[in-house]
């Protein structure tokens, strides 16, 4: 335990943002007026001013060919997501090291994407983007849809963790309790997210993974047919209603 | 050094010793050894080295590296993907990612084909980098817009990971001006120091291939370890357009004329155009549009290859309108790493195609060419009225064409100095050629497809009447084949007749008789009817 406080007790504290190269935030829309489902998923730099939210929106109605009522909705809901993001800004994350499992699970058009790594949270070099770029191009995926689908998938994921961190950081101030105090309730609460790195990188044990475990954090691809794409969509409009 | 001391032809092996593998690693990576870390990695991959957390440490790098090595040693001839290792390693993927791509000095994936696909990856600092496959043809590569030196595209081999270093560098949202600004602009001999032009001479150094300028060398940036001596200097090369002795139209005259008449005689033609030595002669013609007129001299052949059958067809027509595609061909040739293969297609396909065909097709292309542009206007017909003085009878379309711009050429040479005709026409812009040659040939061609196509149709054309010929001729036999048997059925039908009547006659005489013997009526006289 030791290294680990020393570990965490090098960390400084850095104003929120989103832990990756690019300063960009995940929005997501899902949008039911009269019956008309639109469902998107894209990355927004916050430093745009908002008359460009407005725009942005009455561009993706025309060339989505939505009816007009779309357009005040995807911009509020931007906007509200937006807001969310802002009102984590002005506060503190913890830097520092941090290694979290992401995993992916999505569909995008026809392909089937499970698979599962390790990502350091709070190293502000790391590319979503260009993590995703390698994995298509490796694994020879056609489709220029995927690429994008994963760089999102990764940075949802971050900044969900990342607002965890933000919250845990704001309760160990709140927290009455002596520092070492705090600082185990903040090891007990990211344990849960991160993973133990003195176990991983000690001395004592090595980085490459015992064989057996590679299966898990490989990736599946998979090219699924119409029938099963169909399938898969209507299990999911059902789990979402 | 890696490579165990394995000789390769003895297989002996003491029993106990383990096989060892024969690796070949690329010679810039020799210095990787299995025990230890090199200053190179330490140096590009700091973050392992400097003690900032206990997920990067020396042993954990050494670890990630051991590993991705010996996978890729497993199978060197497939390429490695990052995704392939990244499974088994426990780490964050984007450190892993940065391990694994910043090997650039061929530890791994030297030996495996490089993927046809990528054309565009974006690197660690996030600049555009093009792999190119080699260079197009008609295209030089060089360092630096402005430069003169060409470089060629790195091999692909000796690349590790995806982050690929072949080709060059563009700066992102690279034009066609940035890249081919050298080939727009005037070819000059450039001053490897200051990238300045030289105009009058140069100075050459004898060790090495620099070129500085007159200013460079007087204020002694003489280039890294060179000194004084080691400076030639050399005015007017044959290369510089520029750069060079001056040549009037008078001259220019008299050097053609005697060309003409003592063909290949350097000697003579240099005593003929007194002012200029037999060097300047050869320059001079080599570098005029109409460098390749001087091929109808049967004696010898002067140009390469490529022109060899021109040069036979133009013999054998004695023509000499050959000017066109070949005056562009030959300043190109002329001009060092332009793609030989496209002008050698080109010449090809001239010379398939009679002189006339390929003349026309030349002034066609180079009207258009001037309808785009004043510019070339004034090149291209800079050079007809010299090539006027000195040759014989053109086609008629070159000569209607000349005949009309040559009053106004005549003026306007009169204004203009006879410094600049020369300049205009020495330096015709290398695109400007490029496009008037390929458009002549592809006319030539053309032309030729045309003439052949009419004589197919032609062909086509005798045929069909010789086999509508020949079925009228059938049908006439038959007719008279019928008209023959008709008639044979007619006597036939006459015979019978007669025949006919014959025996009707013969049976009234039996009948006669036999009334005249008094002998009776026979029962059977229901049957004799007539």
């Amino acid at each position: 335990m030791k290294g680990q406080t020393s570990a965490l007790s090098k960390s400084t504290a850095v104003k929120f943002r989103i832990p990756t190269a690019e300063n960009l935030v995940p929005i997501r829309l899902d949008i039911e007026v009269d019956g008309q489902r639109f469902k998107d998923a894209f990355t927004w730099n916050p430093s745009d001013p908002d008359s460009e939210i407005v725009v942005f929106a009455k561009r993706t109605v025309k060339d989505m060919k939505l009816p007009p009522v779309f357009v005040t909705h995807i911009a509020s809901s931007i906007q509200s997501q937006l807001a969310d993001f802002r009102s984590f800004e002005g506060q503190d994350m913890y830097a520092g090291e941090k290694i979290v499992p992401i995993k992916l699970d999505l569909r995008v058009n026809h392909t089937l994407v499970k698979d599962q790594f390790l990502w350091d949270l709070n190293n502000f070099e790391n590319d979503p983007e260009e993590f995703a770029r390698t994995f298509c191009r490796d694994l020879a995926i056609d489709d220029p849809e995927v690429g994008p689908a994963i760089a999102f998938a990764i940075r949802e994921q971050l900044y969900e963790i990342a607002i965890q961190s933000v919250a845990s950081a704001r309760e160990s101030r709140i927290s009455k309790k002596g520092r070492r105090g705090a600082e185990h309730a903040i090891v007990s609460k990211a344990g849960g997210t991160a993973m133990d790195l003195v176990k991983l990188f000690g001395h004592k044990s090595s980085v490459v993974r015992k064989r057996k475990e590679w299966d898990v954090y490989e990736p599946i691809v998979d090219l699924l047919s119409n029938e099963e794409v169909d399938a898969l969509e209507a299990r999911e409009e059902r789990n979402g209603r | 050094m890696e490579l165990p001391q394995l000789d390769p032809t003895s297989k002996q092996n003491p029993p106990d010793e383990p096989e060892l593998d024969l690796y070949t690693i690329p010679s810039h990576s020799s210095w990787f050894s299995w025990d230890e870390i090199h200053a190179t990695e330490e140096v590009s991959l700091k973050d392992f080295f400097d003690g900032s957390s206990i997920t990067r440490t020396p042993k954990i790098y050494k670890e990630y590296r051991d590993f991705i090595i010996n996978k890729y040693r497993e199978e060197p001839s497939r390429r490695l993907t990052f995704t392939e290792v990244r499974k088994s390693l426990v780490g964050d993927v984007c450190l892993l990612h940065k391990v694994f791509f910043s090997w650039k000095w061929g530890l791994i994936n030297f030996a495996a084909p490089s993927t046809g696909g990528e054309t565009l990856v974006v690197g660690d600092e996030e600049r555009y980098k093009v792999k190119i496959e080699g260079v197009p043809t008609g295209i030089r590569v060089v360092a630096m817009p402005n430069s003169i030196k060409p470089i060629s595209a790195l091999p692909s081999v000796g690349d590790s990971g995806g982050a690929v270093d072949n080709g060059f560098k563009l700066p992102t949202l690279a034009s066609y001006s940035d890249v081919f600004a050298d080939l727009m602009t005037r070819k000059g001999l450039v001053c490897g120091n200051c990238n300045e032009i030289c105009d009058s001479g140069h100075y050459k150094c004898m060790k090495g291939d620099l070129l500085i300028c007159v200013k460079c060398f007087k204020n002694g940036n003489y280039g890294e370890s060179k000194s004084v001596d080691d400076y030639k200097f050399n005015d007017c090369l044959q290369n510089s357009s520029n750069v060079g002795a001056v040549w009037t139209e008078a001259e220019t005259l008299l050097l053609l004329e005697s060309v003409l008449k003592h063909g290949d005689d350097w000697e003579l033609v240099a005593q003929n155009v007194q002012t200029k030595s037999k060097i300047d002669c050869i320059a001079k013609l080599i570098e005029m549009p109409l460098g390749d007129y001087f091929e109808f001299c049967p004696e010898k052949n002067k140009i390469g290859d490529q022109h060899d059958e021109q040069r036979n067809e133009s013999e054998h027509n004695g023509d000499a309108e050959n000017r066109g595609p070949p005056l562009k061909r030959q300043r190109i040739a002329s001009a060092p790493g332009d793609g030989g293969s496209l002008m050698k297609q080109v010449a090809l396909i001239s010379t398939v195609v009679s002189p006339h065909i390929t003349a026309a097709a030349a002034e066609a292309a180079v009207a258009s060419l001037c309808e785009e542009n004043s510019c070339p206007r004034e090149i291209f017909d800079g050079e007809d009225d010299y090539v006027t003085n000195g040759l014989l009878s053109p086609t008629e379309n070159c000569e209607t064409k000349r005949v009309l711009e040559d009053p106004e050429m005549k003026e306007r040479h009169s204004q203009s100095g006879d410094e600049d005709s020369c300049f205009k026409k020495d330096d015709i812009p290398l695109t400007l050629r490029v496009r008037a040659a390929v458009a002549t040939a592809l006319g030539a061609a053309a032309a030729r497809a045309k003439f052949l196509a009419d004589q197919e149709d032609r062909e086509i054309e005798h045929l069909l009447a010789i086999i509508i010929g020949t079925q009228m001729k059938k049908l006439h036999c038959k007719i008279k084949h019928f008209e023959d048997l008709e008639m044979i059925m007619k006597k036939k039908h006459a015979e019978m007749e007669e025949v006919e009547d014959f025996l009707i006659s013969e049976r009234i005489c039996v009948l006669q008789r036999a009334m005249s013997a008094g002998i009776p009526r026979w029962r059977d006289h229901s049957y004799v009817k007539s």
